[in-house]
């Protein structure tokens, strides 16, 4: 008697997790339907506008960024403040560089579609400019994503040093340098260039 | 014939007639050149129909069918991960960097998923009965729920990147996601709800959403590809020298 009344709990017990799982994956699909749906939809309706998007991109201050992570910076609140005060402000810094990066990673999507777009331009030179834009802004994309999980440490953590940055001003020579190679684009009234077709 | 018998058979032919349309426009516009894969799969599954049809309209054959139907279903599976890989070849085919390190990224996506539909595979409750075609049912589960995900992280890795999809890739992924999805949901709820006429019920939903992905395959592959964005914008030499700069800044900031 005892053991049939156990057995009937088991299978109670198995039914429902049965059905548990069930759901669990008829959820999982109905959420991936509905981003399919989503994501069908808004690529239907969805414009980008690029001129904004170029100038989103154009707006952020580097300077400010570099000011931001610069460990020398760093350094001085830390020999300056307390240290209470110090995790403070060094969290308010990482997360104001963090918003940096992000808004940095998003305006090179918008770059990257920009790219794209002019890749299959008739003008070679447009395509070959567009190619150039479309691979930087997919490397900035891939790497904002790993400074912004490392910033996002530092407001977690704001006590672990960060060794120093190398001088950032070889970086702007180097890239100087880099965009005198890269210019085959011409310059056009600061980069805007009316359609070329309808 | 009774109306539920009907709305089956034509649940199941139409999908497999517009299949047909679709081979003739995929011809047409050569694209099978493109799509390789996803033209041996269109054939495939038409091939498939007509076995399973001949042998379903044999009275006796129930056996020989339920073995082709699972034979048959195995490579089917197959196929479309083959689908899926040619998406997302054709995705990152503009991009040397996208084509290693997204690649990547996907492969490592896919073992994960992997991972997660052999376990549900293995201790996901269900028909326990040792029969054979409760295991095909299972293996279809779990490839329902990798290729769904992998279909999902094509979208939302081409989101966060900002790549621009082709309208005929596109509706391709469109249209085995929505395919995938249903079939992940329809093959869990079986296990939980056995009775016949529960059965007869997800089998509908199932062909019905086979219809509805076969049209979305032809609507998008009709439909002309967009012609380039006009640029009414083009980043100059001082729009590339900030993400160059960008760029080096985070690659100094990610070295620490």
């Amino acid at each position: 008697m005892e053991q049939g009344a156990s057995t009937i709990t088991q299978a109670l017990i198995s039914q429902t997790q049965t059905m548990i799982a069930a759901w669990i994956l008829v959820a999982v699909a109905l959420f991936a339907l509905g981003i399919l749906v989503y994501v069908a939809i808004r690529s239907r309706t969805r414009r980008v506008d690029l001129e904004k998007a170029v100038q989103a991109f154009r707006s952020l201050d580097i300077e400010a960024f570099r000011n931001l992570v610069d460990s020398g910076e760093e350094a001085f609140l830390r020999n300056n403040l307390s240290p209470k005060k110090f995790r403070e402000i060094k969290r308010q810094r990482a997360w104001a560089a963090l918003i940096y990066a992000w808004e940095a990673g998003r305006a090179a999507a918008a770059l990257a579609k920009i790219g794209q777009a002019a890749q299959r331009s008739p003008d070679p030179e447009i395509a070959a400019s567009g190619v150039q834009v479309a691979e930087n802004a997919f490397r900035l994309r891939l790497q904002t994503i790993g400074a912004c999980l490392h910033l996002l440490t530092e407001v977690v953590l704001p006590d672990l040093q960060s060794p120093s940055l190398p001088p950032l001003v070889d970086q702007y020579e180097r890239t100087a340098e880099t965009l005198f190679r890269l210019g085959r684009f011409p310059s056009r009234e600061q980069g805007l260039v009316r359609p070329k077709s309808a | 014939m009774n109306w539920h018998k009907v709305l089956s058979l034509v649940l199941w032919i139409t999908p497999h007639v517009l299949l047909g349309v679709l081979v003739v426009v995929l011809c047409k516009r050569r694209l099978y050149r493109q799509f390789p894969v996803f033209f041996a799969y269109v054939l495939y599954e038409i091939a498939q129909f007509i076995l399973l049809f001949a042998l379903y309209s044999i009275p006796g054959a129930g056996k020989q069918y339920a073995y082709a139907y699972c034979a048959t279903l195995l490579l089917s599976i197959a196929l479309r991960f083959g689908v899926i890989d040619e998406v997302s070849k054709d995705l990152f085919r503009e991009s040397q960097l996208l084509k290693v390190s997204a690649r990547r990224s996907l492969q490592c996506v896919t073992g994960l998923l992997l991972v997660v539909g052999v376990l549900l595979a293995v201790y996901a409750p269900g028909d326990n009965s040792g029969r054979w075609i409760a295991g095909v049912s299972v293996v279809n589960r779990g490839a329902a729920m990798v290729q769904c995900g992998l279909l999902l992280a094509l979208l939302l890795f081409s989101r966060f990147l900002g790549l621009s999809w082709r309208r005929s890739t596109f509706g391709i992924a469109l249209g085995l996601g929505i395919l995938t999805s249903v079939d992940l949901a329809m093959f869990a709820l079986r296990t939980a709800f056995a009775s016949w006429v529960a059965v007869e019920f997800f089998n509908l939903l199932i062909t019905g959403a086979y219809l509805v992905c076969v049209s979305i395959w032809i609507g998008y592959v009709l439909a002309l590809e967009l012609k380039p964005a006009s640029l009414t914008v083009v980043p100059n030499d001082n729009d590339n020298a900030e993400v160059e700069t960008w760029n080096r800044e985070l690659q100094q900031l990610l070295k620490h």
